[in-house]
């Protein structure tokens, strides 16, 4: 069962930097000084004495660069066990409801099917998330129409809402408890009133964000995977693709794309594998020695993103791998907006969204 | 616990040489290594790359594989000009493999060609080792000249195992070559099997496999009965990668062999 409690804000800024003797805390900054300019935020690690700032809606970056980085070292090997790598225990703040159901994704790729990731494995356990309701969302945010609320309902460890003066903490895992547990003097068990307040500021969101949503008439969850199979000869994925430059950045910026590519490398005496990110855009993705590329033409390969995206994992895991987060729309130097894809596939088959 | 990325120790003990652009390597393995037949590997040229191939030796035979390698690429051509005694990185076994209880007690059609023969050699190794298990075992083998045909050593003495039939062509025959010519599915014909307890295998290149499939159609066998070995980019060899990703599977963990059946309904399969 969860457990809720409160803390003020002056005791998290004490208690963050508390948190530093046993964790490597980081958290979502901005550049901005102007607190009521629309601004973007990104993870850093905290210094000194910075206070806590919290993130009205999702970080620029995907959470899965804690877990996966850009390059990184898979392996070692044909030399003496090097030495056993330290695994620093992190907390996260400002993980974003999105953030949570993307990383079902990752989660499902690298810890499950034939065999365990150990590497991701590892960091995952040293990793506590504490994630925050969004209370404001950018204008490509549209976690809703993927039915995903802008609060996370599971997946974190801790979870703050930020209500007057602080923030109601919310419990999801053992190790949030324990977290808790550790520094209780902080805290308080909330009281119904308060439970109330979040109540209402998290149905005010929502309200908001479907008043943004509702006039674009976006694809839904339950017609996404029959609008992929059954569009896949429509010329949406050709007319889409004239502005696609190949960069890979939809699929970087993306929380739930996961592809690497295996590298071999030499340092010194070691070998190495290192681990890079892949990006199903680049035109050698899916070439074989020999030359045969399924995946020769741009249209086939924004096409396969999608098929990704909206048909193999419903099939295999049940769910779209679209979290809503937006950061796809941002980062397109091409302007291809993962949206007006699927609305257009929408309106080619004539299906009603 | 386990590092599914680093790769075991295997030396380079033998390298024979099958045409002019392929060779097999004899590998000696330095811990227990099994794989079914069918299942692949990933070779690693230490600190240069790694490439997926899949075991054309007998599986029966522990702590030692053979790997047929066309010259191809970047790291099977640096292979090609590699030392025996070498070390090189492997890791696996990948995949399914072929499913060998299905295959018990009935027509075997096996269809191979080029350097597609080498996943197949394993096959009918492990058929020859328990021949009494199948009905028969027909294999139809093409090459693009005499000099590509690998096993040329081997060919005729399997064609002497009682229950194995073997024809072979080129599609380019020379002046010594007095067999068939034409591509493989020419040889496709007059098959000496019982279409209603047979199943058919193929490994070749994805032109040969497209065209091989659709005679094999065409002759009355089941999409089902059709076992194909689908070539993709495998780069982690366990469904994580993303690379080899074919509709809903992936080549390397739901595969590398499937049935028509499973992939007549996906997109650009031969492609």
């Amino acid at each position: 069962m969860h457990q809720i409690y409160y803390i003020e804000s002056n005791q998290l800024n004490i208690l963050s930097r508390k948190l530093k003797k046993d964790y490597r805390v980081f958290f979502p900054v901005t550049e901005e000084k102007n607190a009521t300019k629309k601004t973007d935020y990104s993870y850093r690690e905290l210094t000194v004495n910075e206070p806590f700032v919290f993130n009205p809606y999702r970080t620029v970056e995907p959470l899965k660069t804690f877990f996966t980085p850009p390059l990184d070292k898979a392996a070692e090997y044909f030399n003496q066990e090097g030495s056993i790598e330290d695994f620093p225990k992190i907390i996260i703040f400002g993980v974003k409801s999105c953030d949570i159901v993307g990383h079902k994704v990752q989660d499902f790729v690298f810890l499950e099917g034939v065999e365990v990731d150990s590497l991701y494995r590892l960091r995952r356990e040293n990793i506590i998330f504490i994630s925050s309701d969004c209370t404001d969302f950018k204008e490509v945010c549209h976690c809703l129409a993927w039915e995903i609320l802008p609060y996370p309902t599971e997946g974190f460890d801790l979870n703050l809402s930020p209500l007057n003066e602080g923030y109601l903490v919310e419990t999801g895992s053992k190790k949030g408890e324990e977290l808790i547990q550790q520094y209780k003097e902080f805290f308080v068990i909330a009281k119904d009133t308060q439970l109330t307040a979040r109540k209402v500021k998290r149905e005010n969101l929502i309200e908001r964000l479907k008043k943004h949503l509702l006039p674009q008439h976006l694809v839904s969850k339950d017609i996404v995977q029959r609008l992929i199979k059954e569009g896949y000869n429509l010329d949406t994925w050709q007319q889409f693709m004239l502005t696609c430059v190949e960069c890979g950045g939809c699929n970087f910026i993306c929380d739930t794309c996961h592809c690497f590519l295996l590298m071999d490398k030499k340092e010194g005496n070691i070998n190495k594998k290192l681990k890079a990110w892949d990006a199903c855009l680049y035109t050698n993705y899916a070439k074989v020695a020999g030359g045969a590329n399924p995946l020769k033409t741009r249209t086939r390969r924004l096409r396969f993103r999608f098929t990704k995206k909206f048909d193999f994992f419903v099939d295999n895991l049940g769910m779209p791998a679209c979290c809503g987060c937006g950061r796809c729309i941002e980062v397109c130097p091409g302007k291809i907006d993962i949206r007006e894809v699927l609305k257009d596939l929408a309106k080619k088959l004539s299906v009603k969204t | 616990m386990k590092n599914i990325y680093k790769p075991q120790e295997a030396i380079v003990e033998d390298i024979i040489v099958e045409s002019s652009t392929i060779k097999t390597f004899v590998l000696r393995l330095k811990e227990p290594f099994e794989f079914r037949t069918g299942q692949f590997v990933e070779l690693t040229l230490p600190g240069i790359g790694e490439a997926p191939f899949t075991p054309s030796s007998d599986p029966n035979i522990k702590n030692k594989i053979e790997v047929t390698i066309m010259n191809v690429g970047r790291v099977t051509s640096l292979l090609h000009t590699s030392p025996k005694n070498i070390s090189l990185g492997l890791r696996g076994p990948y995949g399914k493999g072929y499913p060998l209880d299905r295959f018990e007690g009935k027509d075997i059609l096996i269809v191979g060609g080029g350097v597609g023969l080498a996943p197949l050699r394993s096959l009918l190794f492990s058929m020859f080792a328990e021949i009494d298990k199948y009905n028969k075992v027909v294999l139809r083998y093409g090459a693009r000249t005499p000099d590509d045909i690998i096993y040329k050593e081997s060919i005729p003495g399997w064609a002497k195992i009682k229950k194995v039939d073997v024809v072979t062509t080129v599609d380019v025959g020379d002046a010594k070559w007095k067999g068939n010519v034409g591509l493989v599915t020419t040889i496709l014909k007059d098959l000496p099997v019982d279409l209603k307890n047979a199943v058919s295998i193929v490994c070749g290149p994805p032109i040969m496999m497209k065209f091989a499939t659709l005679k094999l159609l065409d002759f009355g066998f089941k999409p089902q009965d059709i076992f194909l070995s689908m070539e993709k980019n495998m780069s982690c060899g366990l469904g994580k990668c993303g690379h080899c990703r074919m509709g809903r599977y992936y080549v390397c963990k739901d595969g590398p062999v499937f049935t028509y059946e499973q992939l007549k309904e996906l997109h650009d399969i031969w492609d």
